[in-house]
């Protein structure tokens, strides 16, 4: 391995200095504008009204993945089940069921870059493929 | 047991890291112990108890099993340990911070402590130092007013003279204060005499004054307004705490002492023995204070020297101080390197619930199974929690105990948490009886579990899937042979891992995210990787054979191997025989067909047509049966190999069913496809035997010919080039032009060689088989068994001399013929005479010490890759961003589709294929077609709605346009039809491609469902998944590294050190080459002009010669031009101007000195004036005025005229690609078209061009590299790479200069290299590092933000709507009995 062998090599680093420094005053030069800082806080902490909510009305397979799991944790900790079952033991697929009949009472809050966030229901959303 | 992660139950978060420097009275504040004594034991014999105040004092916390720590009194593993300090005698510098502690002390002056900075620069630098908040830019800060400070030398504040301050090794700083003035300059004197009084009472002093004064400086000094000058936060690092007065003394348990067990006494850990080392130095000094100067000085350095090694052992120390030590570890040692606490416990960890054994096949096992044997399942548990579903079966297994497999070997009770019953030893009937709804049961592993499966290396993410469990017999770990591609196993004793998630959350995350059937296509380019290997293929290319036929016993049979599993209670749907007379057949296809949809009943109906490589001609009447048509999951033609059934291809079967039918259809064809085609192939059977590597005399023949022939041509260019009259390759010497030439013409006698012998072999040789199926082997390993192994290559060249002007001694010298460099004539059947052998066996090593090489150095080219993208991620609102939220791209690759999504080549959907599956799908017999027009009209219409608006514009004009042709292909058809028969249309005339009005609203419907589920979801680590799909096929990629760009004479590196060369964003690469455009392209003698303008031309390649003249009066050098010469290189020089390029150059000739005597001749005279004798002068001109460049770019070694027939009308066209740097010159030249000239050094480009052309480069230059080894990857990931690359607005390469100034993250800096200098840095900025990276939340122990992480669940309370209030019974007005009535009154 090439790795962790680097005593003495660093003469490339001392090159790039110098251009680093002319790029740091770019920089700098738009951080004046102090309305910048500013206008980054404020989503923070908001939710989105349900109007203008503008992330895909699909479910992700990771919202998926782990609405399942917290299902199952709360199936496999006795919670009470919202569909009716057959033989099914296994919380996971006792959960896939109630998630196909959309009855599993769960918000996803999505967050988005700025802080802001969008809460979407389990049966706003649509379950593309199983 | 694990515990399960619940926010809620976290009652502390970290969320950041403050790292800074400890002051002498913090690190009072944090011990409980004050270390003083050397000695680690008490000194009476025998008892082992650790000296109080000693390195070992118990307050510090224990190190044995059997003793509590005095502080908190807890035992062994319960005690966190505790510090002391120890006071040193002198104060010595941190080693750690001796760099930023030679930098404040340039930084300051050394009289009053004040920054060195002019007064106006110290307050706008201040500020700027004070609003400062992101890593980077105080890093970049702190390296400028260190420059600044450092051409000050008086101080502005108290006007001292300052001069440089330097580094003495080992551990010393010195100011040379008085370097600028002059020896004997009062301010020297004066200095001086401040000693004289000292030096009266101490003699020895004398000794150690000299001219350069190491000055004592009070640190403490320096002003805290200047503090944000040094870039320090004055809440947690001050410069004074730089220079340790005090030692913290790490806690006993960091440093364990082991009782011996061969000797007496203990062994102590090397912290501990430096520890007393340094504590002995200490009371030595202290006790010589009034002792000698010299070895008080002595001992203090020895102290620096041990305080240092305790930080860092590795530090370089002069020989004689090196004191013969023996390699120790210090605290530095500990956190570094792959076996460090980063990267060895932090970043990844041991794990339980593991295990390890041998691979074998099972073709029986589903795509997402593993079988495990019994005996592992029996030592691995999954904590199941006792509900209402689950407690018989619990009781059952509680019953069945550790030994019987579906057992259990613990149960935890509810009542009591945290503690386990064994089942081995407790009453399991009782046990099970009194089992309720929340106890844990620990029970083995069962069918249906689901667990991780891993071989290493793990190169992409397919290198672990989630699989479940089927527990059989005997010892191996068996799985489908379809998934050894994505592990990239084989079964000659390959050992996998096996992890088994233990809470819900963990279960659901892998197998919805990471199941083999969620992962059955690959992000690299979208194609399967997970499909038919081998004996599938094989067999199910025999079956599909057009002469298979198969009476009805054994077409019962073979169908009857798919019944298994949930295949087991299937109808199957017998179609009426394909042959009636005599006897009831059916064909291999008809079986097929039944095994991709086995009733009528079954939903999946694939869809396909395409041609197989070795398609000839005639579509379904190909003589190779290449032309695949499967409609309706019928195999109407074609016989299947790899490219419909294997990994790798678009055009697959399970592709398509993948894409129309989802994965669990898709995951369920290739089990029952392994099934049959296995039955399939163990019936007929199937071998190879050496009957099937030999040759036919016809064969041999053909080949002896070949071979005489390419001899004969070989022998022809020799004597060619012996004679002088082989024609020159642009660019190549004579012999190079040779090896050229050879080298393509001994590889044209293998190519026919095997294209004869792939001829003359029978369809039945089972080679040809194999090689045809594309289960194993190829065309190429064909003919080296029959007919010719070929030329042996080393290094791209033929084999090089060992010896003295010849390869082998066998041979005679400056031979050039075939076999003398290495070509093997003979075949591996026929066998190999000793020279070729031995041609061959070096071959081969180089072969094997590629792939040594390669696999370290990919493995590296990966590491880094990974580290530097790990954390981007699509965020909610589309773009790709880091963890610090900085955007990378706006729109993932431009578009925001997924690749793993992509069906077409760029776009989502493979549109024709599309249209063909719905119109073979749905006929809707009752509807009639629509014309051309109408269907172009329709779709116009109905792409117009609002649902369509989605659709990004470009796959909204692909399908526009892709409605266009077919529309005009329709009418195209049909108006054709009536012009020949010249009649009008029949009815049955306007079915020939048949679209109806629900058909074509059934294809838009689907394109945009198809378009929504291509886009990228939110969450997806793009950035790992890049980092995977570029670093992985690197793995792949042989260092074979040459290729020629465009004409012979020109190399470009390629391959694995090429990509490296991209990557790490090199100044300088191997083959830089510009092409350049030319404004007037179609003229072969401009182009030669423009050569000649930018080409290096020098002074020594002009003269027809270069003589001294020495005449009585005279001297001189005359120089003959050799105008023909110029003529023909259409140079545009004359005399004058190569005068003029003399005079420039550094051999500082006077103008006057040089003097044109005519168009021809220039002479030069030696300068008069010059100390050195005339005659050494003129022997030195004639050296080097040779050398002298009169025409072309200094940069520019060779440029080459291109010619590029595929201009417009076959006019031929010129470019000119040049060897060398300098783009903007290049560009400049007259002749020259600037807007069309490139240049494939990444940096240059964007010297020249900028930050957007250099991105550009890097796109097309990684493109250009995979393409020509036959690797595809998708776009979206090289553009991720660039855009990261180039985010900063310069290039940064993915190496650790290029990623510490991509990342803030200092713990992500620390755990990829330099790990102590970045630790250190962060320290003395007092810098916070917040918890949000991939690597850091790895190190915390906390959920990272991606995927599953981006958002957060919260509980929907699903109030009940208020019931409707009623109105009271006596309310209602009915109720009441008048009162009047009641009696009452």
């Amino acid at each position: 391995m090439a790795d962790e062998e680097f005593d003495g090599d660093d003469a490339g680093d001392d090159f790039e200095e110098v251009e680093e420094d002319e790029n740091l005053d770019d920089l700098q030069e738009g951080e004046e504008d102090e309305n910048q800082t500013e206008l980054l806080l404020l989503g923070e902490g908001q939710p989105v009204p349900v109007q203008k909510r503008i992330t895909t009305p699909y479910m992700t397979k990771y919202e998926r993945a782990r609405v399942l799991g917290t299902r199952a944790l709360q199936i496999a900790m006795c919670a009470p089940v919202m569909v009716e079952i057959d033989a099914e033991s296994d919380p996971l697929q006792i959960a896939a069921k109630e998630l196909r009949e959309r009855k599993i009472p769960i918000i996803i809050r999505r967050y988005l870059p700025d802080g802001s966030f969008e809460d979407w229901g389990i049966d706003e959303l649509i379950i593309s493929d199983f | 047991m694990k515990e399960q992660y619940r926010e809620t139950d976290v009652v502390r978060n970290i969320l950041d890291i403050q790292f800074g420097v400890l002051s002498a009275q913090d690190m009072q504040q944090l011990s409980h112990a004050h270390v003083v004594s050397s000695e680690l034991y008490n000194s009476t014999p025998g008892s082992r108890q650790p000296a109080s105040h000693g390195v070992l004092d118990r307050r510090m916390g224990t190190s044995q099993k059997d003793v509590s720590c005095e502080t908190c009194a807890k035992n062994l593993s319960d005690c966190i340990g505790h510090y002391g300090y120890l006071d040193l005698a002198r104060p010595v510098f941190h080693v750690g911070y001796f760099k930023n502690t030679i930098h404040i002390l340039q930084n300051i002056c050394k009289i009053c402590a004040h920054v060195l900075l002019k007064p106006k620069d110290k307050s706008t630098l201040c500020e700027q130092a004070k609003r400062i908040n992101s890593y980077l830019q105080k890093k970049a800060l702190y390296k400028r007013i260190n420059l600044l400070c450092k051409k000050m030398s008086l101080c502005s504040y108290c006007g001292a003279q300052n001069g440089t301050v330097k580094k003495l090794p080992p551990l010393k700083i010195v100011h040379e204060r008085f370097k600028t003035v002059k020896k004997g300059d009062p301010v020297i004197t004066n200095y001086f005499s401040q000693f004289d009084t000292a030096l009266e009472y101490n003699k020895e002093l004398e000794s150690q004054l000299s001219s350069s004064v190491i000055e004592f400086l009070n640190p403490s000094q320096i002003p805290l307004a200047d503090l944000p000058l040094l870039c320090m936060d004055q809440q947690f690092s001050h410069p004074k705490d730089l220079v340790l007065t005090r030692l913290l003394v790490p806690p006993n348990c960091i440093r364990p002492s082991v009782i011996s067990e061969l000797k007496s006494g203990t062994n102590e850990d090397d912290i501990t023995v430096m520890l007393t080392e340094i504590i002995f130095l200490n009371n030595l000094i202290n006790k010589r204070s009034s002792g000698k100067v010299q070895s008080i000085q002595d001992s203090w350095e020895h102290l620096q020297l041990h305080v240092a090694f305790i930080m860092n052992s590795e530090i370089s120390v002069p020989h004689d101080l090196s004191m013969a030590r023996k390699s120790t570890r210090g605290f530095v040692q500990r956190l570094k390197g792959k076996q460090g606490r980063f990267r060895g416990n932090l970043s990844g960890k041991r794990v339980d619930f593991s295990s390890r054994t041998v691979i074998s096949p099972d073709p029986n096992l589903r795509i997402n199974e593993v079988g495990v044997p019994i005996e592992v399942s029996k030592q691995l548990t999954y904590p199941e929690k006792i509900t209402a579903h689950n407690i018989n079966l619990m009781k059952q297994l509680v019953r069945n105990g550790p030994d019987v497999h579906p057992g259990a070997l613990f149960v935890e009770p509810r009542s009591t948490p945290g503690i386990k019953k064994s089942l081995r030893y407790v009453h399991r009937e009782k046990m099970a009886t009194e089992l309720r709804q929340g106890d844990i049961i620990e029970r083995h592993l069962m069918d249906g579990d689901i667990v991780l499966y891993n071989r290493q290396p793990s190169l992409h993410k397919m290198s672990i899937m989630s699989h479940r469990v089927r527990v059989l017999p005997w010892r191996t770990f068996r799985f489908n042979e379809c998934v050894c591609t994505p592990y990239n196993a084989d079964f000659d004793g390959d050992e996998m891992n096996l992890h088994v998630p233990q809470t819900e959350e963990a279960r659901a995350e892998a197998l919805v995210l990471m199941g083999v059937t969620s992962n059955l296509v690959t992000p690299r380019h979208g194609a399967l990787i997970i499909g038919a290997t081998q004996d599938f293929l094989t067999g199910s290319y025999l079956l599909t054979q057009k002469d298979q036929f198969f009476d009805k016993e054994y077409t019962c049979g073979l169908i009857t191997s798919i019944l298994a599993g949930k295949e087991a209670i299937y109808t199957v749907d017998l179609p009426p025989p394909a042959i009636m007379k005599p006897q009831q057949l059916w064909t291999g296809k008809q079986i097929f067909s039944m095994i991709i949809r086995p009733n009528k009943k079954f939903p999946v109906q694939c869809n396909l047509t395409t041609k197989r490589k070795d398609y000839t001609r005639g579509e379904e009447l190909c003589s190779n049966e290449a032309w695949v048509i499967m409609r309706n999951s019928e195999l109407l033609a074609g016989a299947l190999d790899k490219s419909l059934l294997g990994s790798g291809s678009k055009k697959n079967i399970f592709y398509v069913i993948l894409k129309d039918y989802g994965k669990d259809h898709a995951a369920d064809a290739m089990w029952r496809v392994a099934r049959l085609s296995t039955l399939f192939i163990m019936n007929r059977g199937f071998s190879i035997g050496i009957g099937d590597v030999m040759p036919g005399s016809g064969l041999l023949t053909r080949k002896q010919e070949l071979l005489d022939d390419g001899y004969g041509k070989c022998d022809e260019f020799i004597s060619q080039l012996k004679e002088g009259t082989l024609h020159c390759q642009p660019g190549c010497t004579a012999e190079e032009t040779l090896e050229q030439l050879i080298l393509k013409e001994l590889s044209t006698i293998r190519d026919k060689a095997g294209k004869a012998c792939v001829m003359e072999l029978h369809k039945t040789n089972a080679a040809l088989i194999m090689a045809i199926s594309g289960s194993k082997g190829s065309f190429i390993n064909i003919s080296q068994m029959i007919a010719c192994v070929g030329q042996q290559a080393i290094g791209g060249k033929r084999v090089p001399n060992g010896f003295e002007d010849r390869a082998l001694p066998h041979y005679e010298r400056h031979s050039k013929i075939p076999a003398a460099k290495g070509f093997v004539s003979n075949s591996f059947f026929s066998g190999m005479t000793p020279t070729e052998f031995i041609f061959h066996t070096m071959a081969g090593r180089e072969g094997l010490v590629d792939t040594a090489v390669k696999t370290s150095e990919t493995g590296y080219m990966q590491r880094r890759l990974v580290k530097s993208l790990e954390d981007l991620y699509v965020a909610y609102d589309m773009t790709v961003r880091n963890s610090t939220q900085d955007i990378i791209q706006i729109k993932y690759g431009g578009d925001g589709l997924d690749p793993t999504e992509l069906e077409g080549n760029t776009g989502p959907i493979d549109l024709e294929r599309a249209l063909d599956h719905i119109r073979a799908k749905n006929p809707f017999p009752e509807e009639d077609p629509l014309t051309g027009t109408e269907i172009l009209q329709l779709a116009e219409n109905y792409l117009a709605n609002d649902a369509f608006k989605e659709l990004s514009d470009e796959f909204k004009d692909e399908l526009k346009t892709f409605m266009e042709k077919f529309s005009k292909k329709v009418d195209k058809i049909r108006s054709r039809l009536s012009k020949v028969t010249g009649r009008k249309a029949l009815p049955v005339e306007r079915h020939i491609e048949r679209l109806t009005f629900t058909q074509l609203i059934h294809f838009l419907n689907s394109c945009l469902d198809r378009y929504q589920a291509a886009v990228m979801e939110p969450g997806t680590a793009v950035g790992a998944l890049c980092a995977q799909s570029i670093g992985e096929p690197g793995t792949q990629m042989t260092l074979k590294t040459f290729h020629f760009a465009g004409v012979a004479a020109m190399n470009i590196t390629l391959g694995v050190p090429r990509i490296l060369e991209i990557i790490n964003a090199s100044r300088s690469i191997s083959t830089p080459i510009i092409t350049a455009n030319l404004k007037d392209d179609s003229d072969p003698e401009k182009a030669r002009q423009v050569k000649g303008r930018v080409e290096k031309t020098l002074l020594g390649e002009v003269c027809e010669y270069v003589e001294e003249v020495f005449l009585p009066d005279d001297c001189f050098l005359l120089l003959k031009l050799a105008m023909d010469r110029i003529r023909l290189l259409k140079l545009e020089v004359d005399a004058h101007s190569i005068k003029y390029s003399i005079c420039t150059s550094k051999l500082k000739v006077k103008e006057m000195d040089v003097c044109v005597e005519s168009d021809t001749i220039i002479t030069v005279r030696p300068s008069r004036t010059k100390a050195s004798a005339m005659y050494y002068q003129l022997q030195h001109l004639k050296q080097h005025i040779t050398q002298v460049i009169i025409k072309g770019l200094p940069s520019v070694n060779r440029a080459v005229i291109n010619q590029n027939d595929t201009g417009p009308g076959g006019v031929c066209r010129y470019e000119l690609l040049v060897e060398g740097d300098n783009l903007r010159e290049v560009i400049a030249t007259y002749g020259v078209d600037g807007t069309r000239c490139t240049s494939n050094n990444t940096y240059e480009v964007f010297t020249c061009l900028g930050i957007e052309a250099a991105r550009a480069t890097i796109i097309k230059e990684i493109t250009v590299t995979m393409e020509t080894h036959g690797l595809s990857v998708d776009r979206r990931h090289v553009m991720l790479l660039a855009d990261l690359m180039t985010c900063r607005g310069q290039v940064l390469g993915i190496t650790r200069h290029g990623l510490s100034k991509m990342k803030e993250s200092v713990l992500m800096l620390a755990s990829f290299e330099k790990t102590a200098d970045h630790l250190f840095d962060a320290a003395y900025h007092g810098q916070s590092n917040p918890i949000k990276g991939v690597s850091d939340c790895i190190i915390m122990g906390k959920p990272m933000n991606i995927g599953t992480g981006v958002f957060k669940l919260l509980h929907s309370h699903r109030r009940e709507s208020k019931p409707r209030t009623r109105t009271l019974l006596f309310d209602h007005p009915d109720m009441h009995v008048p009162l009047s009535l009641s009696g009452w009154s």
